[in-house]
């Protein structure tokens, strides 16, 4: 049926497929994430043999399978921020908004686009590696199934986390409006955030709690078991996290789209 | 592209209202009222920062003003359902994305307003775009720029059409064609409003002139009352706005 929100989201979709830097962003993230699991998985199926049995206790079937996604995740990210700040560098803005000028309207067309498409290939990309890596650990009958408890969280946890960084992106681009600052937002927040947390540890904990990497190492494991505990978010506490980051993203994004001077 | 004068034409009409919008503490446009009628080329002629790309700006739903209002047909354009078919703008050559190609960046905007796929190859087609409808649109020149622009604001066939400094870029061939463009969407019933600074230009194709400066109205005449007898457009024009240059090079005489 068409309404004027299928029409602004088929002009997002053309404007999405029809970019090559869509493209190469998509393949880096979903090679680079697939290869560095293949890699952390067959070696440790090969070295598996001589492990201590202190290396075989940190040794986790579907975390370790996922393992590359935690530098993949940037190139998530930056598919987010690319798909709302290069219209504001390019101006191609005033176009999109001359065309739907409603702002509800395109920031929710937009939305549903880039997050639905970040979704979909995070989930693809998540369960893809969580088979091959399952199939390398079968050498040395490590692997597991869906249907052991906890799988199916696990990896659809890490496919969710790829979709929430994809959507922090989006939102830092249409708060910054400018690429490079808000890729370098997004860098801050998925990776120093970490240290900065942990710097504060003396006086709270909660900091190291609220981020997003840290809850993205409780939900994507088969058995979170922490080195540190302290720091470490509980599993319910992890999703609020993933649902807290998601909320903010979009809710500031929202405002900072309706705002003027496009 | 041709089609019949409508009946009820007076439909189709730019109307602002008391418009004032600030940047600030600099007033950009001042209570500013006019309206810009169907079946003629009307000017908007105005020195750099009088106001002209804000009034755009405004009339297109871009900015909010401050005070008064923008309306086609009556509406405020953020109301209007499937905008393209109602106003169609060049803006600037620059509101593309250069990684592109044409006919991606015209597809993108036709579907957000349901109009259909052979309208594309219409508009390249027109413009002269058609041999490089597959090119990134960052290849393309200034002037194939430009005429990507006037692409887009033909996309929806629309009767109100808004040109803001359409020569920018193009060269004799193309300021001819564009000349002869807005006199036949005019001739065809359709409103045309367009801004420029090129008088002699203006002169070859404006039925109707809207000159501001600092943000006020100063003339609303047709173009043959504005012109004294011996004297060119460009005189007109300057004894006019005289006093409400924003920006005066050195030296430059008063």
């Amino acid at each position: 049926m068409p309404t004027a929100l299928t029409g602004a989201m088929a002009c997002e979709v053309i404007k999405l497929r029809s970019l090559r830097s869509t493209w190469i962003t998509t393949l880096i993230a979903v090679a680079f994430g697939l290869a560095l699991s293949l890699m952390d998985v067959a070696h440790t199926a090969n070295a598996w043999p001589h492990m201590t049995t202190a290396d075989r206790a940190q040794f986790d079937p579907v975390g370790d399978s996922l393992s590359g996604f935690a530098f993949a995740v940037l190139a998530f990210g930056v598919l987010g921020v690319l798909g709302i700040s290069s219209e504001y560098t390019t101006g191609l803005i005033r176009s999109t908004l001359t065309a739907t000028p409603r702002r509800t309207l395109s920031y929710t067309a937009k939305t549903l686009v880039i997050g639905g498409f970040a979704l979909l290939l995070g989930e693809l990309t998540a369960f893809t590696s969580f088979f091959i890596g399952q199939a390398v650990l079968a050498k040395q009958h490590l692997d597991v199934g869906l249907g052991t408890p906890g799988v199916l969280r696990a990896v659809s946890c890490a496919g969710l986390y790829l979709f929430v960084v994809t959507v922090v992106g989006y939102g830092l681009g249409a708060v910054i409006r400018h690429t490079a600052g808000a890729i370098a937002a997004l860098f801050a927040l998925v990776y120093l955030g970490y240290g900065a947390a942990k710097a504060v540890e003396g006086w709270s904990a909660l900091p190291s709690k609220l981020m997003l990497s840290n809850a993205a190492d409780t939900l994507g494991q088969l058995h979170p078991h922490p080195l540190h505990p302290e720091r470490t978010p509980s599993l319910s506490f992890a999703l609020f996290d993933l649902a807290l980051y998601l909320a903010l993203a979009l809710t500031c994004g929202a405002w900072r789209f309706t705002r003027d001077a496009a | 592209m041709k089609r019949p004068a409508r009946p009820g034409i007076v439909m189709d009409v730019i109307r602002c209202e008391h418009l004032t919008k600030r940047f600030g503490r600099k007033v950009a446009v001042d209570d500013l009222t006019f309206e810009v009628q169907p079946a003629r080329v009307t000017g908007y002629l105005g020195p750099n920062g009088a106001g002209k790309s804000t009034t755009i700006r405004a009339v297109l739903g871009l900015d909010t003003p401050d005070a008064g209002r923008a309306l086609v047909d009556g509406v405020p354009y953020r109301q209007a359902e499937q905008p393209l078919r109602r106003v169609g703008a060049l803006l600037d050559a620059g509101a593309v994305h250069p990684g592109r190609t044409a006919r991606a960046h015209l597809a993108a905007l036709a579907a957000t307003n349901h109009i259909r796929r052979s309208r594309i190859e219409e508009v390249l087609a027109l413009t002269g775009l058609a041999d490089v409808a597959q090119r990134r649109i960052g290849t393309y020149s200034l002037g194939m720029k430009q005429r990507l622009g006037i692409a887009a604001a033909l996309l929806g066939d629309p009767p109100v059409l808004i040109f803001d400094e359409p020569a920018n870029g193009l060269d004799p061939e193309g300021i001819r064609w564009i000349r002869s463009l807005m006199r036949s969407l005019a001739g065809e019933g359709r409103t045309v409003l367009v801004s420029s600074h090129l008088m002699s230009e203006m002169a070859l194709t404006v039925d109707h002139l809207l000159v501001i400066g600092r943000g006020r109205l100063l003339a609303d005449v047709p173009i043959t009352d504005f012109i004294p007898a011996g004297a060119s457009l460009e005189d007109a024009y300057l004894n006019l706005t005289e006093s409400a240059v924003e920006y005066r090079t050195e030296g430059t005489g008063h």
